[in-house]
Order: C-alpha cells, then sequence, then structure tokens
C-alpha cells in the first residue's frame, strides 16, 4: 500500500531540485460559468481558477514526473482541490518500464465516451465529467513485447469520483453523503488491470482486463430523500478496443463485458460505444478540415442515464495559425426522452495564450429522468490559458 | 519573310527535339537513386527546429519543435516531432511510419489526455501548424513517392544543378507536379516549386546553410517556404543537428509518444 501523500511529497522534494533547469512548465487557467436556467437557490454563475505544474526531472536511465493542480472556486466547495495528478517515479526494470506513485493514463477509441477507460477516477466536478482525471496511486510496468505494447498495473487505493455542490452545477440538487463500497476494504481495496495494444496495418487493436472498484458510483435516493447516496461495486471486466484507420474514414469501438457485484448480487453487464468519423479535408477550397461523427452508446449498467444513445457531431478544424476548432455533439436516447447538445471551440489568442468556449444543454421530457434532474444545469463556459 | 517563318520553324522543331533529347525519366530516376543512396547510412537523427509563420504583410509568429528521424531499412523512416511552444499545443508530439508505397502510419499524443490517437494520413496536403509546410512536404522523401523526369541542368546561385521533375504517385498528394533543383556535385536539393492539381504554381521552397555532418551527410539549417498564391511564408530554422545518436526504433513505437518530453 502506498501512502499517497507521502509520496508526493518525496516526488516533489525530487523535482524542486529541478525548478532551475528549465524543466519546470505552469498553466494558469481562469474560468467563468453561466447558467442561464438555473433553478431558484442555486448558482447563476461561477468563477474558478486553477493553476497546473508540470515537472519532470531525469536521473541517469530514470525520470521523475510531476502534474500538482490546484483549483479553487468562488461557491463550489466540489470543485475546489490540490491533486497530484501526476507524480511518479519512472525507472526500467526487468526489460519493463515501471512506474511508481500516482498516475494518469488513457485507454479507448471512440470520441463520445470511453466506456473501457477504467485507470483513473473522473474528477467529474471539474468539468462536468469530461477529461480531469484523478491521479491512480499505483504500480505499473510497461514492455514491449513485439506483438504491442503490454501493461500490467496494480492500483493500491481508491479514489471517489468528484461531485458538485447541491447548489452548485451541474447537480441533482442533492448533497452527496460518504460513500458505500461493495468491497469490505472500502477505499483500501486493491484494484488490478492489464492491457495489451497493438496496431497491424490499418488496425489499432486493444483488449484489457480489470478487476476492482467500479470507477462510477451506482446513486440512490438516502436520508429520506434528502441526499444522494452513492455506492461503489465490485467490477470484473474486460475490454475490447478497435480502430480502423482509412482514407477520410475512421471506424471505431470498444465495449467492455463484465459483472458488477453489489447489494443486489452479481449482474451481468455489457457497455459499448461504435462510431465512425468521415473528413472532408480541404472542402470547398478552404484549408478546413470537416470531420462528421455518428457514435452509438449502449450501457446496461444501473450507472447509465439510459441504456442506448445515439450521438452525431461535426469537428470543425480551420487549421490556421490560432489552431481555431470547433466541436459540435448532440446525444439523445432512444426514445428521445433525454437529449444533451453541447459545443466546444478553442483558439489560440498569443503564444501563451489560449481561450475556450464551451456549453452544455441538457433536455428531459420528466424531471425524475438523469437529464431530467440536470435540467437548470445548462452551462456556458469561458476558460482562459496561460501558460508560463 | 517566307525565310523567316521557316528559319522559325526550323528554331521551333530543334528546340522540341532538344528537349526530346534530353528530358529523361531514366535519368531523374537514376538521380533520385542517386541522391537517397547518398544519404544512406545516416542512422538516426535529431535537430531543433525554430518555425517562423510570417503572414503577407510581414507579422511573424514562432514556434518551437524538435524533431528525430530513424532511418528505415526495408520500409520509409520513421520520424517524431514534438512541440514546445506555443504554450497550448507544448507537449503534443506526432509520429510518423513513413511508407514508401501505402500510405505513412501517423499517430499524434494529446499530452492534456494521455491519449494517443491514430490519425488519417490522407490529409497529406493540409497545412502542418498551420504553416505553409503540408504534411507530405515534411514526411520523409521517398524515391517510390514520386515519378520522375530529368528536365535540363542549370547554373542555381553559381552551382550547377539538375533540374528535374518530380510527379507524386498518391492522387491524395496536393501538388501535381514538382521541379526541384539539385545540384550536380553533392546531390542536395536547393530548389523546389510546387505546382497544385491546377497546374497553377503554388509555393517555392529554398534550402540554405548546408552543413556536412560525419563526413558524408548534407542537412540544411534554413529552409524557406513561400505560398505564391498567398503571399505567406514560413521559415524553418534548424539548431542542433545530431546524428547517429543511438536512438533504436523502440524510441519510434507509437507506445514511445507517452514519454517524448
Amino acid at each position: 500500500m502506498i501512502t499517497s501523500a507521502s509520496l508526493s511529497f518525496a516526488i516533489a522534494l525530487l523535482l524542486a531540485q529541478s525548478a532551475f533547469a528549465g524543466e519546470v512548465q505552469g498553466t494558469l487557467s481562469s474560468r467563468l460559468d453561466f447558467y442561464p436556467d438555473h433553478a431558484d437557490g442555486t448558482a447563476s454563475e461561477g468563477r474558478s481558477a486553477e493553476v497546473k505544474i508540470d515537472v519532470f526531472h531525469d536521473l541517469d536511465e530514470s525520470r521523475v514526473v510531476g502534474e500538482f493542480i490546484a483549483r479553487g472556486d468562488e461557491k463550489d466547495s466540489g470543485r475546489r482541490i490540490t491533486e497530484a495528478r501526476q507524480a511518479y517515479f519512472r525507472t526500467p526494470l526487468a526489460g519493463f518500464d515501471v512506474f511508481v506513485g500516482n498516475r494518469q493514463e488513457f485507454w479507448g477509441k471512440a470520441e463520445s465516451k470511453n466506456v473501457v477507460d477504467v485507470i483513473n477516477q473522473s474528477d467529474a466536478a471539474a468539468n462536468e465529467g469530461k477529461s480531469d482525471k484523478l491521479g491512480a496511486p499505483s504500480i505499473s510496468a510497461e514492455r514491449y513485447l513485439g506483438i504491442g505494447d503490454l501493461q500490467l498495473w496494480y492500483i493500491s487505493s481508491f479514489r471517489e469520483k468528484t461531485f458538485n455542490d447541491s447548489e452548485a452545477h451541474p447537480s441533482s440538487g442533492l448533497p452527496v453523503s460518504s460513500a458505500q463500497y461493495a468491497r469490505k476494504e472500502g477505499k483500501d481495496a486493491d484494484d488490478f488491470a492489464a492491457r495489451l495494444s497493438s496496431f497491424v496495418g490499418d488496425w489499432d487493436l486493444a483488449g484489457s482486463v480489470f478487476y476492482g472498484t467500479a470507477r462510477d458510483p451506482i446513486l440512490s435516493v438516502a436520508s429520506g430523500g434528502r441526499a444522494l447516496n452513492p455506492y461503489y461495486a465490485l467490477q470484473k471486466s474486460i475490454g475490447l478496443e478497435a480502430q480502423y484507420t482509412g482514407d477520410v474514414t475512421l471506424l471505431k469501438w470498444e465495449s467492455l463485458h463484465g459483472t458488477q457485484s453489489s447489494l443486489l448480487g452479481a449482474h451481468d453487464f455489457a457497455a459499448a460505444v461504435a462510431g465512425i468519423e468521415y473528413t472532408f479535408y480541404g472542402p470547398f477550397e478552404t484549408m478546413w478540415d470537416i470531420g462528421l461523427i455518428v457514435e452509438i452508446q449502449h450501457d446496461d449498467r444501473p450507472q447509465a442515464a439510459a441504456n442506448q444513445f445515439g450521438v452525431a457531431g461535426v469537428r470543425l478544424v480551420f487549421n490556421d495559425i490560432a489552431d481555431s476548432n470547433i466541436l459540435f455533439l448532440a446525444s439523445a436516447d432512444r426514445k428521445a426522452d433525454q437529449s444533451v447538445v453541447s459545443l466546444e471551440a478553442s483558439r489560440r489568442i498569443s503564444d501563451v495564450t489560449s481561450v475556450k468556449l464551451t456549453s452544455q444543454f441538457y433536455n428531459a421530457r420528466t424531471t425524475t429522468s438523469t437529464f431530467g434532474q440536470l435540467s437548470d444545469d445548462d452551462a456556458v463556459t469561458l476558460t482562459l490559458n496561460m501558460f508560463f | 519573310m517566307k525565310l523567316a517563318a521557316a528559319s522559325m520553324f526550323v528554331a521551333v522543331a530543334s528546340a522540341c527535339l532538344a528537349t526530346a533529347a534530353f528530358a529523361s525519366p531514366e535519368k531523374g530516376l537514376e538521380i533520385a537513386i542517386e541522391a537517397d543512396s547518398r544519404d544512406k547510412g545516416f542512422g538516426d537523427s535529431t535537430a531543433q527546429i525554430t518555425m517562423i509563420l510570417m503572414d503577407k504583410y510581414g507579422q511573424s509568429t514562432e514556434r518551437a519543435i524538435r524533431n528525430r528521424t530513424f532511418e528505415g531499412d526495408n520500409e520509409g523512416d520513421k520520424s517524431l516531432v514534438i512541440f514546445d511552444s506555443p504554450g497550448d499545443v507544448r507537449g503534443t508530439a506526432f509520429l510518423s511510419h513513413t511508407k514508401k508505397a501505402d500510405s505513412d502510419d501517423q499517430w499524434l499524443y494529446l499530452p492534456a489526455l494521455k491519449r494517443v490517437k491514430r490519425i488519417a494520413s490522407s490529409n497529406k496536403a493540409g497545412p502542418f501548424m498551420g504553416s505553409e509546410f503540408s504534411y507530405e512536404d515534411i514526411a520523409s522523401q521517398e524515391v517510390e513517392k514520386y515519378t520522375y523526369n530529368y528536365l535540363r541542368d542549370e547554373k542555381l546561385n553559381g552551382l550547377d544543378c539538375f533540374v528535374i521533375e518530380y510527379d507524386p504517385v498518391d492522387p491524395k498528394s496536393g501538388y501535381k507536379r514538382q521541379i526541384v533543383w539539385m545540384d550536380t556535385t553533392e546531390y542536395r536539393v536547393h530548389k523546389i516549386d510546387f505546382y497544385d492539381r491546377k497546374d497553377a504554381l503554388l509555393k517555392t521552397l529554398n534550402y540554405e546553410n548546408y552543413n556536412q555532418y560525419l563526413g558524408k551527410f548534407w542537412r540544411s539549417n534554413r529552409l524557406v517556404m513561400i505560398n505564391h498564391q498567398t503571399g505567406k511564408k514560413t521559415e524553418l530554422v534548424f539548431a542542433d543537428w545530431k546524428l547517429q545518436t543511438g536512438m533504436t526504433e523502440r524510441d519510434f513505437e507509437k507506445s514511445a509518444l507517452k514519454r517524448t518530453r
């Protein structure tokens, strides 16, 4: 069992000596949120700021890497965090690259949802659950085997998903109570995972296994309707990933099959995303790339907002000096009872600044559905990033 | 008058004959193979690159990138490009496995997500980082990617040069043809005129400040690309060229993208 805090501190000390060697980089992000549909008693706007420090230092064949976050938020305590998203020591050992400490890793191929991306917990409160992650306290090893890359993971303690405050957005409006676990060791239970990834010609393929605590909790209303109770099940699963890269067409598949053990017993589940992305390069005599994205999501776990979602979107890349791009995605469940529309646009302002505009608009026919509870959480967010 | 017309006819006819006599696909291919073989054995190379993008009003912006190349044996070269600035793309890395005949295999590493993404290589005519260089301009040049036609000998900046037409084999290339000036002693490229699909002159690339490394391999330290149709210009200034550094093929696998910093 790694004591995450003490390890992070040791790594921070190791890294401190590199502070003068040009191995330190920082990002300062300030962010404004507007909630045009907010319910009475909830925030109409929000302000937050985040500092991210990236640092590394080489010691012969080994490397120490740190990615530290401090985020403040005017109103939403759920978004406040100090976090060693990465703080690890990497060294070659017995033909493997061995990593010890907090690490972030991405698995998956799809655009709208990554069901096989099981290593890290989501820092969901930070950014609508999109891409921010919490570091996984772990020992991991990687090796190139000729047929592909093998990863072995031991994750020594569990990180709980972050939630926004009940008056903040997005939120069901109920405070989230302390977590309960299917595994008796609770947060201290160990997780294990392995993945083999490879490519053959136009195909990128990967297979993975996972035994551990499910990252997404099952949420139930507790305390006589005054709180949400997160319950973390035990998950045993197999993940499969494939991407075909054609001239202008990408075909994507990822799926997760397994069992989830909770208070209700052990249940088999399947979650999958299948997608196609078709890109027009330089249409209409422009330098633009226009990508059309269609994905179908299936997830029969109780954590999912609905069993099936269809997603359609457009990615517009302007290929200009400012790297301007826009991503528009619309998702709806099969009966169109719930839907969400999101837009992301970003561009560089100067060598050291960039700006990003994101927005989400939720729609639901019933207030009891997941998106129904998020109906006052429509958001427009403006983020200014400064790099130093 | 008749005499003038007749002598004009003779002059035109002999000019056509002269072109027919000297323009030679065989000689073009021979020169391309010789140029390629003279660069064989560099093993691997690294360089720091400053990319200077200038608009038609002379406003400029800079990017810092690092380049690593691994010489291919049976297949084409493998190359890794790492972005150091501007800040928003810092740490992004681009890996390309060049193929002699097929489309190249390409991956992009996105540091914020720690995600390695396979990307389609058919956007070869698209601009690289918003510059006047397209993906195919920065890709490793393999003999098999063009057919050739030697046109003539010509002096360029006092150097005796072959002038050769390169016709891209791939229909997805942004070019109908390229006219290449290569010196006759060291087989170094000094200038390329790029013609777009409509056969209009699109861009000119000049190679400057050649240095020789390990007593054999020539590398240019300044590439200037001018787009005649937009008036924009991109310069690549190379520093710290190193060859045969001892990198291995392992450093150019897709898993290596995650540890490029």
